[in-house]
């Protein structure tokens, strides 16, 4: 078996990036740490810049600014949070456009790393999202919003036993957590996937150059998939913030 | 005495590579259920959207809020997969 | 079975020496910088751009509207003048045909003034000279009486003088009497 001999590299050489500036220390910089903060410095620059003189007869960029915000103001905040929720729209939006540049950086040519599918950052994330659940719930509805959560109206006294555990669980880890790996996971999985794909084409070219149109083409078409999943994953990590706050504000819902 | 010795030497290989199975089999069998819930919500969101197609808007953002909840599972499968296996 | 597990024994040993590296924890400086990164987009994106993109789409829709709450004045403007012009071509059109009506009967008036006129004038022609043919027929019937008085005379001087019998005066003036009647007719 030709492929028989392929070596799939070791797990650490596609997530872990050695220091790049400040080695060794908290603020050391690696291929992660740069992609988001190169992230960030695109999304001010094209948001920033591009919203400082608007228009009425909006210009192409100006369209795609709006855009975004409406489909985070309409689809995402009032549709999810409330009609009164606008106030929510600035955070829900970064929140939205982090993940997706972050998420995009897998598919990059040359670089091809989604610093998404670094823990640090969707643990960051969730982490941000559950304590502002939490301060959100207990602000708007004091205790009874913990009260109301785990003894819900409309069951039977005696399944609170069961009940309570599970809702317990269900809002202090579950949540964030399954949050936080549902990104992670996805852009991982997606990484390996592209990577793989990739080695083996390469594998391929140098021992039997004609199968190689098969891992080749199977790449193409899951890079393609990976733009669907990168935005996919925003906008469901976005929508369930939403939810969250949603359920925080409104537990009856 | 020397056959013990070549089994210490091949032990560590052979925990690996039981851990590699393990892993495999959690991962597999975390992806079962998931698998068949994804489909079922899928499905469902679909009837759905062709019995009242101006409803489709409302019943996506549902749809991919289900598909979320029960991926979680088959990710957390993912995720177990790496930590039994390092 | 004892070699099995000496040597899960012995790989646990052999481990300890390896670091666990798992793709999966997560390292402090990767989330130093990414808290860094988002606060930073999160507040200057909150204090310069969705403010702006945001008072651009209101702005926008309050645009659309008064332009629309024009159009709808412009258009009800539109409509009142619309019916006043059609009021007035009504009446105009009215108008027209009243005057064309009077018109009418003034050709006409003008027209029975002259018919009449001219009836008038030849109905006077015709007495006047109706009345010159009686006057002539007059003027005529006086010559003969007086010529034939003339010409009885005449007569009855001959018979005198020629001392006719009485018969055939009679019958002479007879004859003659019948005569002028016949041309007397």
């Amino acid at each position: 078996m030709l492929l028989a001999a392929f070596q799939f590299p070791h797990i650490d050489e596609l997530f872990r990036w050695e220091g790049l500036f400040f080695g060794d220390t908290a603020y050391e910089i690696n291929k992660t740490s740069l992609l988001v903060l190169i992230s960030s410095v695109m999304i001010l620059l094209i948001f920033v810049g591009g919203s400082r003189r608007m228009r009425l007869i909006p210009t192409k960029l100006q369209s795609i600014l709006e855009m975004t915000f409406e489909f985070i103001d309409h689809g995402i905040t009032r549709d999810v949070v409330g009609k009164d929720a606008g106030r929510f729209t600035p955070f829900l939006g970064s929140l939205f456009l982090f993940i997706l540049f972050l998420n995009f950086w897998e598919i990059v040519p040359f670089i091809q790393f989604p610093p998404t599918a670094r823990f640090a950052i969707p643990l960051y994330l969730a982490i941000q999202t559950y304590l502002i659940y939490w301060y959100l719930g207990f602000r708007h509805n004091g205790y009874r919003y913990l009260t109301g959560h785990l003894f819900p109206a409309g069951v039977p006294k005696a399944l609170y036993i069961l009940v309570t555990p599970i809702e317990l669980v269900q809002i202090v880890i579950v949540r964030p957590f399954s949050l936080a790996v549902r990104l992670l996971a996805n852009m991982m999985a997606g990484h390996i996937l592209l990577t793989a794909l990739a080695l083996l084409t390469t594998y391929a070219l140098e021992n039997a150059p004609i199968i190689a149109i098969g891992p080749f083409l199977l790449n193409v078409g899951v890079t393609g998939f990976e733009v669907l999943v990168g935005f996919l994953q925003a906008y469901i990590f976005t929508l369930l913030t939403a939810v969250y706050i949603a359920d925080s504000i409104h537990p009856d819902h | 005495m020397h056959d013990i010795l070549l089994a210490v030497q091949q032990a560590g290989e052979l925990k690996d590579g039981l851990s590699s199975i393990g892993a495999g089999i959690a991962y597999g069998a975390a992806a079962i259920g998931p698998g068949i819930g994804i489909g079922i919500v899928v499905g469902n969101a679909i009837t759905a959207m062709a019995r009242q197609p101006e409803m489709s808007g409302p019943i996506r953002t549902t749809m991919f809020l289900g598909i979320a909840f029960t991926e979680a599972l088959a990710l957390f499968g993912f995720v177990l997969f790496f930590l039994a296996k390092g | 079975m004892n070699v099995v597990f000496a040597a899960l024994l012995a790989s646990e040993n052999l481990n300890d020496g390896v670091k666990a590296s798992n793709p999966i924890l997560p390292e402090t400086h990767e989330i130093v910088w990414s808290v860094v990164a988002f606060v930073l987009v999160f507040a200057v994106l909150a204090w310069k751009a969705w403010p702006a993109i945001s008072k651009s789409l209101s702005d926008r829709e309050a645009k659309i509207r008064a332009d629309l709450d024009a159009a709808e004045g412009a258009r009800v403007e539109a409509e009142s003048s619309l019916e006043t012009y059609k009021q007035q071509l009504a009446d105009a059109r009215g108008d027209a045909g009243r005057i064309i009506d009077e018109a009418r009967q003034a050709a006409d008036d003008v027209r029975r003034e002259l018919i009449a006129r001219a009836e008038a004038d030849s109905a006077d022609l015709r007495t006047r000279a109706q009345e010159d043919i009686r006057q002539a027929t007059e003027r005529a019937m006086v010559d003969l009486q007086a010529r034939l008085a003339d010409l009885s005379i005449e007569l009855a001087q001959r018979i005198v003088e020629r001392n006719l019998d009485r018969d055939t005066q009679i019958a002479l003036i007879e004859s003659y009497i019948n005569e002028v009647a016949s041309t007397q007719k």
